[in-house]
């Protein structure tokens, strides 16, 4: 069986016994130049190129992480600016807020005090309108009085009387009543 | 098994129903071995071209696939065994793996079916210029301590260094370029005649079954010698890499023995 195998082994490759194990001169010439091709593609241009390719993606990486921290640290300095500017306007709104409040708080408290002000001023003006009238009335009610007395007097007595004398009687015994 | 033989071998005179050339180009009976190991050059040229001619930054599948296993080579073997100075080494190491890997592929190539691995010439020829390269690499590095640290070793006790001293010298110098060189072609002459038996063999029952020469219950040996025989296909994809690898490892260790030799 073993030497069967090896006898198809070795007439498929060509060759029978021993002579599978020594190598043909066109097996050698073509595997030196063969090989010798694929070196001089490897040594000339895949290995620069890969080089060159590894050397560019490196500096490419390199880059591309210096640009993102340079992004980060532009972004982490934004943020921190954004919090200081948030703080800031918190801060101010506050300030503002409390601002409001004292001003409406001394608004409301001069808006009082004007109301109040402006309260008694009316209640005033409405006292002394109510005593002027009061006083008016009270003249004319005693011109009436006057009057009517005299015009009493004048019928009782049948002649008519010296109207300024009368008059000058009852302001004087109104007077007497108001002093009394 | 004369008549598998037969079959797969010499068709022309057997009378038999299988008629199976071992390759395309036996059908032309002429040597096909140099055209072969010529279109396994051509697949590595083309290769490298197609994958580096415009090598993006964002690499696409196809130039990713091939920087990695260039990867293995400049990474994995070359700056890991040999160090800083490996670098100078790449092209070799690259041509080697690439090479040779091509060639152990061929064997699974429909149509060709045959590495030309398996030919005594390209791992001699590869193991010679290895050896060369170690040799010289080693002469020049170290001088003639190379060849004295070798033969009369000083960490061994005096008594023995001439039994060691020769020992190395035979393993190091005389062993190494066949012991590399019978390494990857017995490899790949094993794979290939598994291959072709198994295959062959399931070819001879199966066809023999439709052609009514064999029957059903004898030509299911050719199913089971069929399921057998892409297992071992299979796993000759890995054995093909793994010689591939194993040589062009084996040459940067050999390397890194003669210009690192405090290693």
């Amino acid at each position: 069986m073993n030497a069967d195998v090896l006898i198809l082994a070795a007439e498929e490759a060509g060759g029978e016994g021993i002579d599978l194990l020594i190598p043909t001169i066109p097996e050698l010439v073509g595997g030196i130049l063969a090989f010798a091709v694929v070196f001089v593609v490897m040594w000339k241009f895949a290995w620069p190129q890969l080089q060159e390719l590894l050397e560019n993606r490196q500096k490419a990486i390199a880059g591309q992480i210096q640009e993102a921290e340079a992004i980060k640290a532009e972004a982490q300095s934004l943020l921190d600016d954004y919090r200081q500017q948030v703080a800031g306007a918190k801060s101010e709104a506050n300030q503002i807020v409390e601002a409001a409040r004292t001003q409406a708080d001394t608004v409301k408290a001069d808006l009082i005090a004007k109301a109040q002000t402006e309260a008694e001023s009316i209640v005033g003006k409405a006292r002394e309108d109510a005593s002027s009238e009061k006083s008016r009335a009270m003249t004319e009610a005693r011109q009436e009085v006057a009057n009517l007395s005299i015009d009493l007097a004048e019928k009782v007595v049948g002649n008519s009387l010296d109207r300024a004398a009368q008059q000058s009687l009852v302001d004087s015994y109104l007077a007497n009543l108001e002093g009394a | 098994m004369d008549q598998l033989i037969l079959a797969a071998e010499e068709c022309d005179i057997a009378n038999e129903v299988v008629c199976v050339p071992a390759n395309v180009l036996d059908l032309f009976e002429f040597n096909s071995v140099p055209v072969f190991i010529g279109l396994g050059a051509v697949a590595v040229v083309l290769l490298m071209y197609f994958a580096l001619r415009k090598p993006k930054l964002v690499p696409g599948k196809f130039q990713a696939a091939v920087e990695s296993l260039m990867s293995i080579v400049t990474d994995n073997i070359a700056r890991d065994v040999i160090g800083p100075k490996g670098v100078k080494y790449i092209p070799y190491l690259l041509s080697l793996f690439f090479f040779i890997w091509a060639g152990n592929l061929m064997e699974l190539i429909p149509g060709i079916n045959f590495p030309y691995t398996s030919r005594m010439a390209i791992p001699l020829t590869l193991a010679v210029i290895t050896w060369i390269i170690f040799v010289v690499e080693g002469i020049r590095k170290q001088g003639l301590h190379f060849f004295t640290d070798l033969i009369w070793p000083s960490s061994v006790p005096v008594a023995l260094r001439p039994l060691v001293g020769l020992i190395e010298f035979v393993s190091t110098i005389v062993v190494r370029p066949f012991s590399l060189t019978v390494r990857l072609f017995a490899n790949l002459v094993a794979g290939h005649v598994m291959l072709a038996l198994l295959l062959g063999s399931a070819g001879f029952f199966l066809l023999g079954v439709i052609g009514g020469d064999i029957s059903i219950l004898r030509g299911s040996i050719g199913a089971a010698w069929f399921v057998v025989g892409v297992a071992i296909f299979l796993f000759e994809l890995l054995v093909g890499f793994l010689q591939a690898y194993i040589f062009t490892l084996l040459t940067a260790v050999y390397i890194d023995s003669s210009i690192n030799p405090q290693h």
